[in-house]
């Protein structure tokens, strides 16, 4: 249905697109064409169908008052409603919170880089070790902290080793909040690391040779040649890890306190989730789902820009 | 790669090391102390949480399978894996072959297209597509979820693909194309078996990503039958959390494909990260 619709403007504009193409394409036939055109042709339908139709039908929900079955047009009202609600406030703060654990993960991620960059015995194994929690779903890894940090749990075990009356983390807001960021960092340490140290192996090796000849010693070269060397990487880790913050949280959330104490927990991802599953709040939801894509697109483009400022200077 | 540590004597090394193997204790502790977990009586676990168990036993397995129909939910995820997987290699090999050495009008677009696509998130999906889904029947029904997650795979799948089939030497594509053979010859029998590590690199990644799914998953399946693995761990979570040892046990069942895999195929996690920067 999608694909003619799509051919057509396309075509007209390959024209300027030559400088892909493979080479020899002098004697490329018309058949080969359309033989390129139906292998690309089921993705971009799929594609087509089940996410870039969704965004423009989400935008529509987000228009109307709607509980899934009929739909009431109300214009800016879910925008006007949700913006005004100062539950919305204290989510968007809640969410501000969690970035707490953006320089936390860049720390330990940087750490980890520049020692596994000196390729000591076994630093491939380690890279490895680090990279477990990656592998593991967030209701994996909220489960396991939740366990941990349960109140009869290990974590209170040892406290008590020392006297400490048990704590309950998941009845406070802040202790609650302190345990996500602990699992979040936990788990999301090791990709950073990995992507650090592929930007510290790009730094040419020279460089280092040159400065340990002249005497720099080992902090000196962190400090003059390593860090300034993957400005770039770190700006684009940081940037991964504050869409992160904005996204990802639901697994997390939904297995280690259901957005509770109250809403003291409740991430934006996770109130999109609320109002459309669990109140059939389906327009306001899709609205939320609307301004919290604005945001993190806004905020690629911002971080992007700064960025690229900087490296310019 | 230059040898960095040989500007490093010998004594900086140790600490170096020290601190490599206490951040490493951190990730290995707590998954290891619920494998052991998982293998106590609830009463052990209760009287010494923190200590080694005291016997250990299979009974967590056997109530949890059971009971919390485990078994079934395992085998539902391997059936949305398979079928997914197999659907979306097929589609993105499809796409990316052709995108990547096929005079595709806008090809340079497409590509183009698919990485801005792969920003959008799964909460900005998940209304429209289970109304949509809901519409033509298929909430509650595992095709409905493996086109899903073929289809928002599939951004992200091509992009890898085209990458991949354009890295592979030109002259011997070129050879099959002289000698006359078209395109599902070309791709089955002289491009696909050049690009196994890039495809197996692939697999893997999309394995370990629609294995933990869980908002999607957990939506699209509301019924008890059809769960999969993930959102079933999530409730007995909810559930039992005065159980530790069956959670334990949940735990383990559904962390350890994606560990088995990450230890047998570490090369072709490793390797498929530096393309997998945008995710």
């Amino acid at each position: 249905m999608t694909s003619p619709v799509l051919a057509a403007p396309v075509a007209s504009a390959s024209a300027g697109a030559t400088g892909a193409r493979p080479p020899g394409r002098a004697r490329w036939r018309t058949s080969e064409r359309l033989v390129g055109i139906a292998a690309v042709a089921p993705a971009v339908v799929l594609v087509l169908g089940f996410m870039v139709y969704p965004v423009c039908y989400a935008i529509w929900i987000s228009f109307n008052k709607t509980n899934g079955l009929s739909f009431d047009y109300v214009g800016l009202d879910n925008y006007t409603k949700l913006l005004a609600d100062p539950l919305l406030h204290k989510v968007f703060l809640t969410n501000l919170i969690f970035l707490i654990s953006v320089p936390l993960v860049i720390l330990a991620a940087l750490v980890c880089s520049v020692l596994l960059y000196e390729r000591i015995r076994g630093w491939r194994f380690f890279r490895v070790l680090f990279f477990v929690p990656n592998v593991l779903s967030t209701a994996v890894i909220g489960l396991m902290f939740k366990s941990l940090f349960s109140y009869r749990g290990p974590i209170n075990a040892v406290l008590a080793q020392f006297g400490i009356p048990p704590v309950d983390f998941f009845a406070g807001a802040g202790s609650a909040i302190f345990v996500i960021i602990i699992a979040l960092v936990w788990s999301g340490f090791g990709y950073q690391t990995i992507i650090l140290l592929s930007g510290l192996s790009a730094i040419n090796p020279e460089i280092f040779e040159a400065a340990t000849v002249d005497g720099a010693g080992w902090w000196k070269r962190l400090w003059y040649i390593t860090l300034p060397n993957i400005r770039g990487v770190l700006a684009l880790v940081s940037i991964l890890n504050v869409l992160y913050t904005f996204t990802a949280l639901f697994g997390f959330i939904f297995v280690m306190t259901a957005g509770g104490p109250g809403y003291d927990t409740t991430t934006l991802d996770y109130l999109i989730y609320t109002l459309a599953f669990s109140s059939t709040r389906l327009g306001e939801g899709a609205a939320l789902a609307v301004m919290v894509f604005l945001l993190i697109g806004g905020l690629t483009a911002l971080q992007l820009r700064v960025f690229r400022v900087s490296e310019e200077n | 790669m230059s040898n960095v540590s040989a500007t490093l004597p010998r004594k900086a090394r140790v600490p170096i090391f020290v601190v490599l193997v206490l951040v490493g204790i951190s990730i290995a502790y707590p998954i290891l102390y619920l494998a052991f977990t998982a293998f106590r009586t609830r009463a052990d676990y209760l009287g010494n949480p923190f200590g080694l168990p005291s016997e250990l036993t299979l009974q967590n397995f056997i109530s949890v399978w059971n009971n919390y129909g485990i078994g079934r939910a395992l085998l539902n995820t391997v059936i949305v894996v398979a079928v997914g997987l197999t659907v979306q290699l097929l589609v993105a090999g499809l796409a990316g072959f052709a995108l990547a050495r096929y005079p595709v009008p806008g090809a340079r677009y497409i590509s183009g297209a698919l990485v801005s696509v792969m920003l959008i998130p799964s909460q900005v999906l998940i209304i429209p597509i289970y109304l949509l889904l809901s519409r033509i029947g298929l909430v509650g029904s595992l095709p409905g979820l493996i086109l899903v997650y073929v289809a928002t795979g599939l951004p992200f799948a091509t992009f890898f693909l085209i990458v991949t089939y354009r890295s592979l030497d030109t002259s011997v594509l070129e050879a099959a194309r002289v000698d006359g053979a078209g395109f599902w010859r070309t791709f089955l029998s002289v491009a696909s078996p050049m690009a196994i590590p890039g495809l197996a690199t692939l697999l893997v990644l999309q394995f370990i990503a629609m294995w933990n799914e869980l908002l999607f998953a957990y939506i699209l399946l509301p019924n008890d039958q059809l769960r999969l693995i993930t959102p079933a761990l999530a409730q007995i979570g909810g559930r039992f959390t005065n159980d530790q040892p069956f959670v334990a046990v949940g735990l383990i069942l559904t962390a350890l494909p994606p560990l088995l895999l990450l230890s047998f195929a570490a090369k072709y996690v490793m390797s498929g990260l530096g393309a997998s920067f945008g995710r």
